[in-house]
């Protein structure tokens, strides 16, 4: 018996458990975070899972899910859009400006309630100079001259001829992601025919 | 702890490469039979080890909430089974709780609980939301799937009491009450109650706190 531990010990027997169990968590990691790429549609920029939160997923779905977004609701109940690049692929950055610009009537539609909130990479949200941490439909968002709307992403207040200050959301200083969730989706964003507009680098 | 790892996840991931690359020079500088057992040992592991960890990542994760809302709770210490707490607070970059249940949602108030329902169905109550947007979502643990909702998209936003049973139980539910049969005794409930505006806390927060449990017969 003795010896037996002896051999264990020493044999690489628990050196092998270890780099097994190890091993096997990390692809876990990778397989998951592959699956997660691909049950997620990224238009302009801005990706989504629809997916998640439904019963009758397979294992590797569920894995997937509860890895990139843990208990959340149905894509029916809330559709969550995040990027942490501008249109063009670029990092987002508190160092730069960028303008998310909805065409006339193409805010995204709702039953619920819809906003637009910036974070830290992570997804935690980040103290904002103004106190406001987000924009949407409660906003007082100023129309351009054809009913367009911008919205100005930066750390700095734009000047005066942006529109109110409402279409202005300060960002943070550095690399930072952006989530806009729709409560309540509306039929053109659950049959795929709304996608959000990309953010566009000004500066 | 979770925010550190998935902000240091890759060079974490080197150095613990880096170590048993280290390990298995030690085992091959000594010779070749030990690396074989250590081989042999790692494989058989692998491959059961990792069936395993997608199986159970979703458990895993949920227990993360069940541990969570039982030992911590949210802001208001433990939550009993059975029963719901509602945050007072919505998230906030300070706020309490904040990290676990929301990012990014200052329009929401969150109420969180843990259901066991091996002994007797609970009663869900919702008050009269008059319009608002609510929603009540239910987790299956193992799965981590939502299999049922009361709210504003599900069920509307009259008040209303819903029976939710367990697999086992066999039983009618009473008049006027609707019934949920969850897949599992173990159920994660997370509701949602919209905020308009600071103005609105007050109210919405007294209609989150009337969202309760209640078992079955009481």
């Amino acid at each position: 018996m003795g010896n037996i531990l002896v051999w264990v010990t020493g044999s690489g027997v628990v050196q092998g458990v270890i780099i097994g169990a190890t091993m096997a968590f990390l692809t876990a990691i990778l397989i998951m975070n592959a699956v997660g790429r691909r049950i997620t549609a990224t238009v302009n920029g801005w990706s989504a899972i629809r997916a998640c939160g439904q019963p009758g997923n397979g294992i590797l779905v569920r894995a997937a899910c509860a890895k990139a977004l843990p208990v959340v609701n149905v894509f029916e109940e809330a559709a969550y859009w995040t990027t942490t690049k501008d249109g063009s692929g670029r990092t987002l950055s508190g160092r730069h400006a960028y303008v998310l610009h909805f065409p006339p009537g193409q805010l995204p539609p709702n039953d619920g309630f819809w906003s637009l909130t910036p974070t830290d990479v992570v997804g935690y949200m980040v103290t904002s100079s103004t106190g406001r941490q987000s924009v949407g439909d409660r906003s007082q968002l100023a129309k351009n001259t054809d009913g367009s709307i911008d919205i100005h992403l930066q750390p700095k207040a734009p000047g005066p001829q942006s529109g109110n200050e409402d279409n202005w959301l300060s960002t943070p200083t550095g690399n930072f992601k952006l989530m806009l969730r729709a409560y309540l989706p509306g039929a053109a964003i659950l049959n795929g025919a709304y996608s959000l507009p990309p953010v566009v680098r000004t500066q | 702890m979770n925010r550190l790892i998935l902000k240091y996840g890759y060079p974490i991931t080197v150095v613990i490469l880096a170590i048993f690359a280290w390990v298995i020079y030690r085992k091959v500088s000594h010779g070749w039979n030990d690396v074989v057992v250590l081989a042999v040992a790692a494989v058989i592991v692998y491959l059961l080890a990792l069936p395993a960890f997608l199986y159970f990542w979703p458990r895993l994760t949920v227990n993360g909430y069940k541990r969570a809302i039982l030992k911590q709770g949210l802001g208001g210490g433990p939550i009993p089974i059975n029963t719901l707490y509602a945050v007072p607070e919505t998230a906030a970059p300070s706020g309490a709780g904040g990290s676990l249940m929301a990012t990014g949602a200052e329009d929401l108030l969150y109420v969180g609980g843990w259901l066991e329902l091996a002994k007797g169905p609970q009663v869900l109550h919702v008050p009269d939301m008059s319009g608002r947007y609510y929603s009540v979502q239910f987790t299956d643990p193992a799965r981590s799937s939502n299999f049922a909702y009361v709210g504003k998209r599900t069920t509307g936003t009259r008040a209303g009491d819903y029976v939710l049973n367990g697999p086992g139980w066999k039983g009618t539910v009473p008049d006027g009450t609707t019934q949920i049969a969850s897949p599992t005794d173990s159920v994660l409930v997370v509701g949602r109650v919209f905020v308009e505006s600071d103005g609105d806390l007050h109210e919405a927060y007294e209609l989150a706190k009337q969202i309760h449990l209640e078992p079955l017969g009481r």
